[in-house]
């Protein structure tokens, strides 16, 4: 039974920035081998965070969607938490977000505007 | 069964009620998380949820912007709500 999954993930803003991409695959390594899919990966880069985590004020963000077993899905989330370079993670099933996002875009033509 | 009945079994209202009516509500489509623009619109200068009376949203937005803003927090999207401002 594989679901939908939302990813988010703030990284150590100290780690370079190019060398996040890889890192990331590496811990999505663990979805693949496990028969899930990584259906896209989004890296916001730097921000500022809205309080000191870990006496940071920025932190790079990253999002992925991604199909996989709970399981799988629930390994990546504790590997992730493990790491240093992570400062917070955020797993959320994305079903109800992409139904809900699919009826407000059936609506918008039915109201006339 | 008649429609009046559902009404009056809640606490009666002094006075024909007096819900003051929100100027106009926000119109909202999607709420998500990550859409730290849109729900700043429903926080208060000092990172407090604004209530329904003052958006005008229905309760079921209420609800899914509430989820999203405690979501938003937790990713340090949004402040939490403090003196420190």
């Amino acid at each position: 039974m594989t679901h939908k999954y939302e990813l988010m993930v703030i990284l150590d803003p100290e780690i370079d920035e190019r060398t996040v991409a890889p890192s990331l695959d590496k811990f999505l390594g663990v979805i693949r081998t496990a028969g899930g899919t990584i259906d896209n990966v989004d890296i916001w880069g730097r921000r500022r965070l809205a309080y000191e985590i870990n006496k940071k004020s920025e932190g790079i963000y990253a999002v992925v969607n991604l199909t996989s077993t709970a399981e799988a899905a629930k390994e990546l989330d504790r590997q992730l938490s493990l790491s240093e370079a992570v400062l917070r993670t955020k797993v959320l099933r994305a079903e109800e977000a992409v139904a809900r996002a699919a009826a407000a875009a059936a609506e918008q033509p039915a109201n006339g505007r | 069964m008649a429609g009046k009945s559902r009404g009056d079994s809640r606490k009666p209202r002094v006075k024909g009620g007096k819900t003051a009516a929100p100027a106009k509500a926000i119109k909202v489509g999607v709420i998500d998380y990550k859409d730290v623009a849109t729900l700043r619109k429903f926080i208060s200068e000092r990172g407090k949820i604004r209530a329904r009376r003052i958006t005008g949203v229905s309760v079921q937005e209420q609800r899914l912007i509430a989820r999203a803003v405690k979501n938003a927090r937790e990713m340090a999207l949004l402040p939490y709500a403090g003196s420190g401002r």
